[in-house]
């Protein structure tokens, strides 16, 4: 069965080269989110498997995207995908749930160690 | 004036482009202050001159200003210029150790040195994914304690329109923030546009 992505970035271009960075073996339906507000609404409709989050959104953050994520009870797996490289903030997303930091320009490789770590890909 | 010069596909590119320099920088001055930096979404306008005072106003309110200015030359070349609100200037040396008041010398030369960092990751890493050359002056002071409205001298510039690339750092826990804006003339905004193009093209 497929799996559902959502892939949450505000820049068009961010999503479609992280969409082009997921295994190609990878049985997945994806769904895009353009801002924190869109994603939450997207993750309440269901069955949202994974949700790569980028961090430095307008309207509402990766950051307070994973604190609402955490307070509804997390039920999908966050991978984090952002720009912003600092340690602390890729320990802040792990503190609040996300299961791994992946820093942009995305590395498919690394991605893909990522996934298959936690058994979502093959 | 809009982005008329950009399509949305390239002004896309552009802002994500400059948030991965923009967020190398700004885990560089995180590392240099020890404190965690805020960051947000980066700003892309293209303006005539004289619309650009404006524009500075609006990211740094009415405070006067310090200014550190540092050209950028190579496949791109403009200037870049990092501003400061008076307050900030002397929150950044209590962030940097010093207890007590600093003299003048040493508050300017803290100045240039976070450009410095602040500078080279930004616009190094926008440079990097653009595959361009790019070297740097050294950064010097084009302003202290001045009127924001005064900084540049528009009336000198003699491009009909100006890349405005606006960047905001903050700290969570300390007052301090500072802007760092890209500014390009019209013909090095189409050699961008050419980068841009061939980098989506590469996609």
């Amino acid at each position: 069965m497929a799996s559902t992505v959502l892939v949450v970035d505000d820049s068009a271009m961010a999503r479609k080269m992280l969409i082009r960075s997921l295994p190609a073996a990878w049985d997945v339906e994806v769904r895009q989110a353009t801002n924190g507000l869109e994603a939450l609404a997207a993750y309440r409709q269901g069955d949202v498997d994974v949700m790569f989050l980028d961090l430095t959104m307008p309207e509402m953050d990766g950051f307070q995207v994973l604190e609402a994520l955490k307070a509804e009870g997390l039920n999908c797996l966050v991978v984090v995908v952002s720009a912003d490289i600092q340690p602390e903030a890729q320990e802040r997303v792990k503190r609040l749930g996300a299961i791994a930091f992946v820093k942009k320009p995305v590395d498919a490789e690394k991605l893909g160690v990522v996934l298959r770590e936690y058994g979502v890909a093959l | 004036m809009s982005t008329a010069l950009f399509s949305e596909d390239q002004r896309d590119a552009l802002q994500e482009l400059t948030n991965i320099g923009m967020g190398q920088a700004g885990a560089s001055v995180a590392a240099v202050l020890g404190e965690f930096v805020m960051l947000s979404v980066p700003r892309i306008l293209v303006l005539k001159p004289n619309l650009i005072p404006p524009a500075l106003a609006r990211i740094v309110g009415s405070e006067k200003v310090t200014a550190v200015r540092q050209g950028f030359h190579g496949d791109l070349r403009g200037e870049a210029v990092v501003v400061y609100g008076v307050s900030h200037c002397r929150e950044l040396a209590d962030l940097m150790g010093y207890d007590d008041v600093i003299d003048e010398a040493t508050e300017q030369e803290l100045l240039l040195d976070v450009s410095n960092v602040l500078v080279g990751a930004c616009l190094g890493g926008l440079a990097e994914q653009l595959n361009a050359e790019m070297g740097f002056s050294a950064p010097s002071l084009m302003a202290t304690e001045a009127e924001v409205s005064s900084l540049l001298d528009v009336e000198r510039m003699d491009s009909p329109c100006a890349l405005f690339v606006e960047v905001n750092f903050s700290l969570e826990k300390r007052s301090f923030s500072c802007h760092l804006v890209m500014l390009l003339p019209e013909d090095q905004i189409l050699v961008l546009r050419d980068a841009i193009d061939r980098f989506l093209a590469s996609l």
